[in-house]
């Protein structure tokens, strides 16, 4: 499992876009059919399951002496990758469903980086709806994000500096990919393949944009999400209690053996008499 | 005119001393019976209790006709055929119209003897020589017998050589069995007599004996280790007799003779295998729930989700409670803050892990709870025996 921190780039590629072969270039732009081999591509990879980690929340900064009653916010609602890659290697597009309060609360953003920014003064749902390129899936992800605008109490004044920062990590996993779409991604830094890509990572080529939020305007608030704190913790506690049975268990099998000599303390000492 | 008239009211009743109505003279508070003048006088009449008499006077057994007869005690004198000697005795005598009460002293029947078989020096030549034993130590014996009545521990006292009771009983059952035997004319007419149907085990009384000893001077502490071996082997008896189907190869509980406890506690060795089948959790990570299997696509936390739900399915709401406090008591997050896949798994081995611990420690609750029960309820049975021992 990877380690994925967003400030140490993972080894080859710095932010890439995969050079395509032809028959994935051919490929991506025909995607009803392909030529070469129709079964290839709808064939389903049993054992090989495709992650990228995403992160998505909202960035809210306090307007200060800018506020106004119905005004006193402007945030940012977003979905990156978790190492802030090119998320458009899989994602389409993103549909932000806002408060009906907004107008057209239906905003579409078609391509990345994915995100969306409003001002306001309320907080609500906001749910942010993927959905992927037809040779990635059919099907849509929903995912949900409470937008915080005001800080926790204890945290003193607004600022118009610091804003208020709730994020979450999560994997898009699939679980079944179509030989194709494993073909064209297996080497993607945003994706994440149980084994290791058989060759070097592909090398970014100049001229290409770059769609990654590695430099985002934001990116200096972005979380840094590390799984070795949480894997340490849990390990710690399955030791924990994998002793605590082990203790019990021996107790158990104590108590089914000899049982009472060890544990009785004191007792009214009765008389068996016979005779 | 008077308006009472006019209306028909009656004349008012006034008591303008009219009629002397006859007055009975009346008594001076009229003591009630069955209180003395005294008390009542004293008590003013308040306070009493119901005045019925509880004892009525003629429910009393009445005195036996003491009328018609004359009795006098006298002291007289009186012989007893309990006595052998021509002893005078006196005591007093309830005399009836002069004349003493006949027959023999009243207590001269329980002047019990028993019958101490007495034979000739033909029949010790024939059936009661014996190499441990003289002609002068069986005659001794008997003599002794015969004026102490059996009671063997005088006996044994008043024996000039030094013999144990055992041995002073063994001799005289077996020579009186043996003169039984002798005398009868068949083996069938003497059969049914106790001396004849059972010998006398001195080796046994003999043990008997010692172990009461022993259990009369035991230590506090071995009582209690006695206790407890009982109790543990008649908890034994009952989990055989429960388990019937469990083979057990020769677990010997030694069940210590409740005599023969002196050196301690036989230790137990049980034998029967350990019931402690752990619950076994649920199915590792590995089995996807179904609901996963269809889906295309989803997230990592979701999947987690369903797993978590597959796992604690079967345990209930209780169950499902206790693992998340433990979870935060081992400052862990219900929920992962990174659900990568390898933190995923091992947030579901851990959840898996504490299901057994839980199952665990409630089978070793109830496991401790049922053994105390049955102490409890073995003490409670034990009798009470004063100690005393008694040969």
């Amino acid at each position: 499992a990877p380690i994925i921190l967003s400030d140490s780039p993972p080894a080859a590629a710095a932010g890439a876009e995969p050079a395509l072969t032809a028959a994935q270039k051919a490929l991506r732009s025909k995607p009803a059919r392909a030529p070469e081999d129709p079964d290839k591509k709808n064939k389903k990879l049993k054992d090989v399951e495709i992650s990228f980690p995403i992160v998505y929340g909202t960035i809210s900064f306090w307007l200060g002496k800018k506020a106004s009653e119905y005004n006193s916010h402007k945030w940012t609602v977003y979905i990156r990758s978790a190492t802030n890659e090119d998320l458009s290697v899989i994602v389409k597009r993103v549909v932000f469903q806002l408060h009906p309060s907004f107008t057209n609360p239906t905003r579409v953003v078609e391509q990345p980086p994915f995100e969306l920014s409003e001002s306001g003064w309320g907080e609500f749902e906001i749910a942010i709806t993927l959905y992927f390129h037809s040779d990635v899936c059919e099907k849509r992800l929903d995912l949900f994000h409470q937008l915080k605008l005001y800080p926790e109490e204890d945290a003193g004044p607004q600022s118009t500096k610091k804003p208020v920062v709730v994020e979450t990590y999560d994997e898009v996993v699939f679980p079944e990919p179509t030989e194709a779409f494993f073909l064209r991604v297996q080497n993607h830094p945003a994706a994440t393949v149980p084994r290791l890509p058989p060759g070097p990572m592909e090398l970014m080529s100049h001229d290409k944009k770059r769609f990654d939020t590695k430099d985002h305007s934001l990116s200096q608030w972005f979380s840094n999400f590390s799984e070795a704190d949480e894997l340490l913790k849990l390990a710690a506690a399955r030791q924990q209690v994998q002793a605590h049975i082990a203790k019990l268990r021996r107790q158990l099998s104590m108590i089914e053996g000899m049982p009472q000599q060890s544990r009785v303390i004191s007792g009214p000492g009765q008389q068996f008499g016979h005779g | 005119m008077d308006a009472k008239d006019i209306l028909g009211l009656q004349k008012t009743s006034f008591p303008s001393a009219q009629e002397k109505k006859p007055r009975a003279p009346k008594e001076p508070q009229r003591k009630p019976d069955g209180v003395s003048r005294e008390v009542y006088a004293l008590t003013g009449g308040v306070g009493m209790a119901p005045l019925m008499p509880t004892i009525e006077a003629s429910h009393l057994k009445r005195r036996p006709a003491v009328e018609k007869e004359k009795v006098a005690w006298q002291w007289l004198p009186f012989t007893s055929s309990a006595r052998t000697d021509n002893l005078q005795l006196y005591h007093w005598v309830r005399v009836v119209n002069n004349v003493p009460p006949t027959g023999d002293y009243d207590f001269a029947k329980y002047n019990t003897k028993v019958d101490v078989l007495k034979y000739t020096d033909e029949e010790y030549e024939k059936y009661l020589t014996e190499p441990t034993w003289s002609r002068e130590e069986t005659d001794q014996l008997f003599e002794l017998c015969q004026r102490f009545d059996l009671r063997f521990i005088v006996i044994a006292d008043r024996f000039p050589t030094a013999r144990s009771v055992e041995d002073l009983k063994s001799r005289y059952y077996s020579v009186t069995r043996a003169l039984l035997i002798a005398r009868a004319r068949s083996f069938d007419e003497v059969a049914g007599n106790p001396l004849v149907k059972e010998t006398f085990n001195a080796a046994h009384e003999t043990e008997r004996k010692r172990a009461l000893s022993a259990l009369f001077s035991q230590t506090k502490q071995q009582e209690r280790k006695d206790a407890e071996v009982l109790a543990e082997a008649k908890r034994i008896m009952e989990s055989r007799a429960a388990n019937k189907n469990v083979e057990e190869a020769g677990a010997p509980t030694s069940l210590p003779n409740a005599a023969v406890p002196a050196d301690g506690v036989s230790p137990l060795s049980n034998n029967l295998p350990s019931s402690a089948a752990t619950h076994p959790a649920a199915a590792a990570n590995t089995s996807i729930p179904d609901t996963l299997r269809m889906l295309k696509v989803y997230l990592r936390t979701h999947a987690l989700d369903q797993m978590v739900q597959a796992v604690t399915a079967s345990a209930g709401i209780r169950m499902i409670k206790r693992v998340d406090q433990t979870l935060q008591d081992l400052g862990v997050n219900l929920k992962p803050k990174v659900p990568t896949k390898a933190v995923c798994a091992e947030h579901l081995e851990l959840r898996n892990e504490i299901l057994t611990l839980l199952n665990i420690q409630k089978q070793l609750q109830n496991k401790e709870a049922e053994v105390l029960a049955n102490r409890e309820s073995s003490f409670t049975e034990a009798p009470t025996t004063p100690k005393v021992p008694c040969s």
